[in-house]
């Protein structure tokens, strides 16, 4: 046996503090990496971070604003939980969104003003998720009966659906175009009874239903029967199959649920703050940066809700930066950082890193036979 | 012999071999001796240390103690290319081929005298004048991927002989053949010895040890037992020599005489991962209140009669009732249903969810009904309540709130396995090698609880490779030999020997 500076071993359970303490260190190990690099640009790091700070919370006004920016992020994070926790690795939110954006405006613009508030909205909102589940399900059923990779289906569908929905306003005559946008093409406005209503500054109720959709889903998993066997075909396939759980039927339900989620999202943003199928209000990443609210969270639909509201300050004190002469892309490189950090300290939930023990007399692991004859 | 062993230099000799992993003796004080020219078989149980000393020859493992010499000189392997360079080389259980490269690339990778560039037509005339020469044709420019097994291990040999290796070691080569492949694969080990290699063959089938091999060397928990010339040995001697003792029977309870039949299974044909037919032609019955052992080697068709009884693979024929129900083509769900507990072979791998608790996975079978569920929810209460009694009563340790049973140890894992299974009160419980790798106290407990089943009224058939285990537990005894039934006995009439020869495949049954 070769002498080893460090053992790496799995944990037994970890506690509850060092499941919390590993997030928040991510994202403080992120700050001080990006702290390294607006040093070495010339920039002070502590005038930065109070600037973006205060870019995100400092006023009600930004706080309104960073509620605004959560409430699809809170969806998206849901939506990207939801299917790794089944180890189904839907990556595609960003165009789920945005196919539930064009679902909700669509049937917002369908039903103009004749539909009363109380029936239109739901009518909207739950267009916008089954067009985020129709979008998987072109990834999910393929999955599911032929065994294609949804990692790579998924992501390509992103981009059909961002040139789709561009196509949909600059492309094309459609009806999501606004016809009196001569200037320059827009997306129509849609009518004032499928929009959800304004409360503080411009924040709509849109952030609890948000936020209900992430309980529910928190109760969906891990409370009822459904969850259950969602857990334990996650957990192991073959055991869900010998448990007699239809693990193929699982993966679908999950991969449409996850889908259904992103095109909340959607239906929830274009129905709120932006109005319209607009692409360039609507194509920000809120898909994408679902995934790192959702590793953040560390899968946990629950621990999203904040997670989500921490990581949409952080999107919008990027355009603040620029008044100060640094970069936005200070905050992508940020959003980097902490994805990778929050991914390595996973690992450090999962393992222990110690010192060599002084006997040599330390058990084998558990989890190969110790002969191979 | 020993005369003949000492005058002429030997192809290969161990002396002393010892070799542990994790403080598991895998071999023990092994002596070998191999000579030119000879096939040389290799024999013992699963787990007697065949191919820990094959690997330690071929250079992948390295002995803790001992000698090796090759040609009277003594020799250490670093690595599988040491001992190849040597004139050592080994095909293994599991090949090592490139999937996706033709046959002639696969035998140019690794070659020390290829250049950089590769002459693929030169490369594919060798191949295929080696192949006609050993009787291995395959096609040169095929892709591995799209070779049958059988081809594969030509490719493995022709890998081989394409390095002029003077010491072939042949780890179970028939385990994945058919018959006639195997025949072939005789042929062609005979000519390799006759042309002064040297061969060796590992395997646990008495037939194929007495048709193709000189030389038998017997292994035994990791010791030698002896080595016989062939033409010398009784196939009945080799038994029991692999199988080492005369079996005691212990005594047991013989308990209330057994009921009606709870499960009775017909001409039942089931299909492996390769869609070859594993289970051929089975036909018993398990009447209530007796266990019925099933012996045989590993891999003659146990892991798909389970499959096909459970509801986890459809059988391609045949029928399965269970209980009065036919439940051939039932679905898993039906089956555990209709009454059926299953006690896989993996624990962590199929019988218990590894990251979900002990209470969650007592409760991966029963959770669809109350108490543990009402509606589509899931009753917390009931799964903390339920667990802890079934914690309490079958004395599973180590559990703490929250804790993925993975951390628990093997015993209590199989314990809280079993007592799922039991809960359920199942008319039939099948049980595949429960108490494999378990320690004293666990063996008893688990062997309790399927003894306590079958005093319940259950049938129990029980699947293992442990005779230890079936004889201890077993009513009746059938043993099987590539998927069929080829003797059935009263334990009382089980020996060593006995069990031993049909267990290598003597039938004393006709074929279905």
């Amino acid at each position: 046996m070769s002498t080893r500076r460090f053992i790496v071993e799995p944990r037994g359970l970890a506690s509850p503090w060092l499941k919390l303490l590993v997030p928040i260190g991510s994202v403080f190990a992120a700050l001080v990496v990006g702290a390294i690099f607006l040093a070495l640009t010339g920039e002070n790091p502590f005038s930065v971070y109070k600037e973006m700070a205060e870019a995100g919370f400092g006023t009600t006004r930004s706080v309104a604003e960073t509620l605004l920016t959560a409430t699809p992020l809170i969806l998206t994070g849901v939506a990207a939980a939801i299917a790794f926790k089944m180890l189904v690795w839907n990556i595609g939110g960003e165009g789920q969104f945005l196919i539930g954006a064009v679902f909700a405006s669509g049937v917002a613009i369908w039903l103009g003003d004749g539909a009363p508030a109380y029936v239109a909205l739901p009518v909207v909102i739950v267009a916008g998720g089954i067009g985020g589940a129709f979008w998987a399900s072109v990834s999910a059923v393929p999955r599911v009966y032929l065994g294609t990779n949804e990692i790579i289906t998924t992501l390509m569908l992103n981009f059909i659906a961002i040139n789709f929905t561009n196509y949909l306003i600059f492309g094309s005559t459609s009806p999501w175009r606004d016809p009196e946008g001569a200037t320059f093409p827009q997306g129509r406005p849609i009518p004032d009874g499928s929009r959800i209503p304004e409360f503080f500054e411009r924040l709509d109720y849109g952030i609890f239903i948000a936020i209900a959709l992430a309980v529910l889903a928190w109760y969906l998993l891990g409370k009822t029967r459904w969850g259950f066997q969602v857990r334990i075909a996650g957990d192991s396939a073959d055991t869900a199959r010998y448990a007699g759980i239809g693990v193929s039927n699982k993966i679908l339900g999950v991969f449409l649920l996850s889908g259904a989620y992103a095109g909340f999202a959607g239906g929830l943003f274009v129905a709120g703050p932006v109005g319209a199928l607009d692409p360039r209000s609507l194509i920000l990443g809120l898909g994408f940066t679902g995934i790192i609210v959702a590793a953040l969270a560390r899968l946990n639909p629950l621990a999203i809700i904040p997670v989500a509201v921490l990581m949409a300050a952080l999107l919008n004190s990027g355009p603040s930066l620029q008044s100060i002469g640094v970069p936005t892309a200070t905050v992508t490189m940020l959003q980097g950082a902490i994805l990778l950090f929050a991914v390595a300290g996973e690992f450090l939930i999962q393992n222990r890193i110690r010192r060599p023990d002084k006997s040599p007399n330390t058990a084998p692991s558990s989890g190969e036979e110790a002969s191979p004859a | 012999m020993v005369d003949a062993a000492n005058t002429e230099t030997l192809a290969v000799e161990l002396r002393n071999i010892d070799k542990s992993f994790y403080g598991v003796l895998a071999n023990a004080d092994v002596d070998f001796q191999l000579r030119h020219g000879e096939v040389h078989a290799l024999l013992g149980e699963n787990g007697a240390g065949k191919s820990t000393l094959c690997s330690i020859l071929a250079g992948l493992y390295r002995p803790d103690s001992g000698e090796m010499f090759m040609d009277g000189e003594a020799a250490a392997f670093k690595s599988p290319k040491d001992a190849l360079a040597a004139g050592v080389g080994m095909v293994y259980q599991h090949f090592r081929l490139v999937a996706n490269l033709t046959v002639a690339e696969n035998l140019a990778l690794g070659h020390p005298d290829l250049g950089i560039r590769l002459d693929e037509s030169r490369l594919q005339k060798e191949a295929t004048e080696l192949g006609e020469r050993y009787g291995l044709g395959v096609d040169p420019s095929a892709r591995i991927w799209q070779l049958s097994v059988g081809e594969q291990q030509r490719v493995e040999i022709l890998k081989l002989l394409y390095r002029n290796a003077k010491v072939l070691i042949l780890d179970e080569p028939t385990a994945v053949l058919t018959p006639q492949e195997a025949q072939a694969l005789f042929k062609t080990m005979r000519q390799m010895a006759e042309e002064g290699r040297s061969v060796i063959f590992v395997s646990h089938k008495l037939h194929e040890v007495k048709q193709v091999s000189d030389r038998v060397t017997v292994l035994r928990g990791g010791r030698t037992v002896g080595g016989v010339d062939t033409a010398d040995a009784e196939p009945r001697d080799l038994a029991r020599m692999m199988v080492g003792r005369d079996l005691e029977l212990p005594t047991r309870d013989p308990g209330a005489p057994p009921g009606e039949p709870v499960l009775s299974v017909t001409d039942l044909r089931v299909q492996s991962d390769r869609g070859l037919e594993a289970v051929r032609g089975m036909a018993f019955e398990v009447r209530a209140g007796e266990v019925v052992g099933i012996s045989g080697v590993s891999g003659n068709g146990q892991r798909e009669l389970a499959y096909g009884l459970v509801g986890l693979r459809t059988p391609t024929a045949g029928s399965v009732i269970l209980g009065g129900n036919d439940v051939t083509s039932a679905s898993v769900l039906q089956h555990i249903k209709q009454g059926i507990g299953y006690v896989p072979q993996s624990r962590l791998g199929m019988g218990l969810a590894p990251g979900l608790t002990t209470e969650e996975n007592l409760a991966l079978k029963a959770f669809r009904d109350p108490p543990y569920s009402k509606a589509g929810r899931l009753v917390q209460s009931a799964f903390r309540d339920e667990g802890a009694r079934e914690i309490e009563e079958y004395d599973i340790r180590g559990v703490r709130p929250g804790l993925p049973i993975r951390l628990l140890s093997g015993g209590n894992l199989q314990k809280a396995l079993v007592a799922r299974e039991v809960e359920l009160k199942p008319i039939v419980l099948i049980a595949r090698s429960p108490t494999r790798g378990l320690d004293v106290g666990a063996t008893e407990a688990v062997r309790n609880l399927i003894l306590a089943e079958r005093a319940r009224g259950a049938g129990v058939l029980l699947i293992s490779e442990d005779l230890d285990e079936l004889l201890a537990l077993s009513d009746r005894l059938l043993v099987i030999y590539e998927g069929e039934i080829v003797g059935r006995m009263p334990v009382e009439d089980a020996s060593a020997e006995r069990l031993g020869l049909l267990m290598a495949g003597q039938r004393e049954e006709a074929p279905a």
